[in-house]
């Protein structure tokens, strides 16, 4: 069967093996765009994936003064866990720490949905009895006494169990900074789709994980098959002149968003062609047994939605 | 057909209790059934029939035409649907209610709004006293929704108020957002003697400052509110336009009773 190929760079006829995940989406705005992006930076820290931090999460985008609830520029932050307990944990540490702590910043729901996550209602506690509760138009603020004046924050959010964790795409090139160079066009591309983020450093992640190692207690351990520098001693899924391989982690709100970003990403890579020293894409799964969403890359090539 | 309309006829030699004219009581019933209905509160008994001339089938909205103070309870108790009111409210204006749009080009009596524990009434005349106030038979004042005077209000504006936004275009009378317990009042412009006595918690807001304010009140300097940012915000996307900006000056009280209310007096 011939490969299917965009510029000389072959998709391989895989499928990335997606798992279902809880989501939210809260606003964050600030005095100025750059300290809402600083507290949402923050809080997006150390959360690439749920293995050891916890969650995932990543900005979405940047909101216009226009956009926001009260007239300053924001940032959309996505959050991603495993159960909705662990998600609630998540949301009131990460804004508690990192958005609460951040000069000037206010918090407020993103998502509607009939099942709410507490935002404000627990954050208000560190009012000390000083906090306010406002209505406006139907929906509760908090209002809580701060050093630099109030930190404004709603009281809840809500939340999606339909979120979609792990989507990916894999860059195999013939050179790290060729890999490196599509990747980061691809991240770019991701970086526009409504609901879909990109948790690792950058949005890219070079350590691809298998599950499981030969050593008891370790539960994921390096992706030997794609690891160039094993490919004598492994089965490897690697040609002999490829360099480097990276991956594209998305998490999205939806099945949709997920498979509208791996679509973005996949031809934001492929764009450069052949010539540029990508030779492959492919993507990650585990048989097919484990996650219940499959997005084939063939279908993802031709995604027009 | 259009709104079910009910027309005074001319002034009536009594007050008119129009409770049972809601879009939920009326709906379904019959024109002859509607002009049946007693809204007399004497010994002499009027109904519908006697005092409106009524048109139109739609009951999702009402409207009342040419009536005047002795119009009680015009949307008391309402649930749904609009009611439009081309005259005057009586006393009891959409007092309890729970749901739905009451607009009056006109003034209201007494107790507008009183205890209403959500939807919006607009007036765009003067409110009497008490405007969401206490209803008789409660102990707390307005509990939810917006009420919006185009001009004056009365003395006792919000009394022992739980939740809510009331906003007033022209003067507010002695004692507003008196013993209010929660909520909201935006005042646009002056308002009379000992403005939030007895204040538990709530936020009045003031686009002047108030001429005497109370001793009871303690000062926390001028500051930066984004809620203020996020009340105008909303405030703009409903229709009802102001300039709040974020500073103001806030005045912690009453210090007489819980003095966790507030008083923003914009800068």
């Amino acid at each position: 069967m011939a490969d299917l190929k965009i510029k000389g760079v072959t998709i391989i006829e895989t499928f990335a093996e997606a798992f279902p995940m809880v989501g939210t989406r809260v606003i964050i705005t600030a005095p100025s765009l750059e300290w809402a992006l600083i507290a949402a930076r923050t809080m997006t820290g150390f959360a690439t994936s749920v293995i050891a931090c916890g969650a995932e999460a990543g900005i979405e985008r940047t909101l216009s003064p226009k956009e926001t609830l009260d007239g300053r520029p924001g940032v959309a932050v996505l959050l991603f866990t495993m159960d909705t307990d662990k998600l609630q944990r998540q949301l009131r540490n990460r804004v508690g720490q990192c958005v609460l702590t951040s000069p000037g910043s206010a918090c407020f729901a993103g998502l509607d949905g009939e099942k709410k996550l507490k935002l404000g209602a627990s954050l208000r506690f560190f009012g000390d009895g000083w906090q306010m509760s406002k209505l406006v138009g139907g929906r509760r603020f908090w209002r809580i006494p701060v050093m630099d004046g109030e930190f404004l924050c709603e009281a809840t959010t809500g939340l999606t169990k339909k979120a979609v964790g792990g989507g990916n795409l894999l860059v195999l090139g013939k050179s790290h900074a060729a890999v490196l160079a599509a990747s980061e066009r691809a991240v770019k591309a991701i970086a526009d789709i409504e609901g879909a983020i990109t948790p690792f450093p950058g949005g890219i992640v070079r350590s691809g994980s298998k599950v499981g190692s030969k050593y008891k207690g370790q539960i994921a351990s390096t992706n030997d098959a794609y690891c160039p520098t094993l490919k004598a001693a492994v089965d490897t899924a690697l040609p002999l002149d490829v360099e480097a391989v990276l991956e594209i982690v998305i998490d999205g709100l939806t099945k949709e968003s997920v498979a509208k970003a791996m679509h973005a990403g996949l031809h934001a890579i492929a764009e450069g062609g052949a010539k540029e020293g990508v030779t492959h894409i492919t993507a990650g799964n585990y048989g097919g047994n484990l996650g219940p969403h499959h997005f084939h890359l063939k279908e993802i090539v031709a995604w027009a939605r | 057909m259009g709104a079910l309309t009910f027309e005074l006829r001319n002034a009536p030699d009594q007050r008119l209790d129009l409770a049972p004219l809601t879009p939920t009581r009326l709906e379904g019933l019959k024109a002859k059934e509607i002009e049946a209905l007693a809204i007399g509160t004497t010994r002499v008994n009027l109904t519908v029939g006697d005092a409106f001339t009524v048109k139109g089938k739609d009951a999702a909205e009402l409207r009342f035409v040419g009536t005047d103070g002795r119009c009680d309870k015009i949307g008391a108790g309402l649930t749904e649907g609009a009611i439009v009111v081309e005259g005057d409210a009586g006393a009891y204006l959409g007092a309890g209610m729970k749901k739905g749009k009451i607009e009056v080009n006109g003034n209201a009596g007494v107790l507008a709004g009183a205890s209403m524990a959500g939807g919006t009434i607009a007036i765009s005349g003067n409110a009497g006293e008490r405007a969401g106030g206490i209803n008789v038979g409660e102990t707390l004042g307005m509990k939810g929704g917006v009420l919006t005077i185009g001009g004056n209000a009365g003395s006792l504006l919000g009394e022992r108020m739980r939740r809510g936004l009331v906003v007033v275009a022209g003067d507010a009378g002695d004692y507003a957002g008196g013993r209010m317990v929660a909520g909201t009042i935006l005042f646009k412009r002056g308002v009379g003697p000992n403005a939030g006595y007895g204040l538990r918690r709530g936020s009045l807001i003031f686009v002047d400052e108030p001429k005497d304010l109370p001793p009871t009140f303690g000062d926390c300097g001028v500051l930066e509110f984004d809620y203020l940012r996020l009340l105008e915000h909303w405030l703009r996307a409903n229709g009802k336009p102001i300039n709040l900006g974020a500073r103001a000056r806030r005045l912690m009280g009453d210090m007489a009773v819980l003095g966790k209310g507030e008083m923003l007096i914009l800068a």
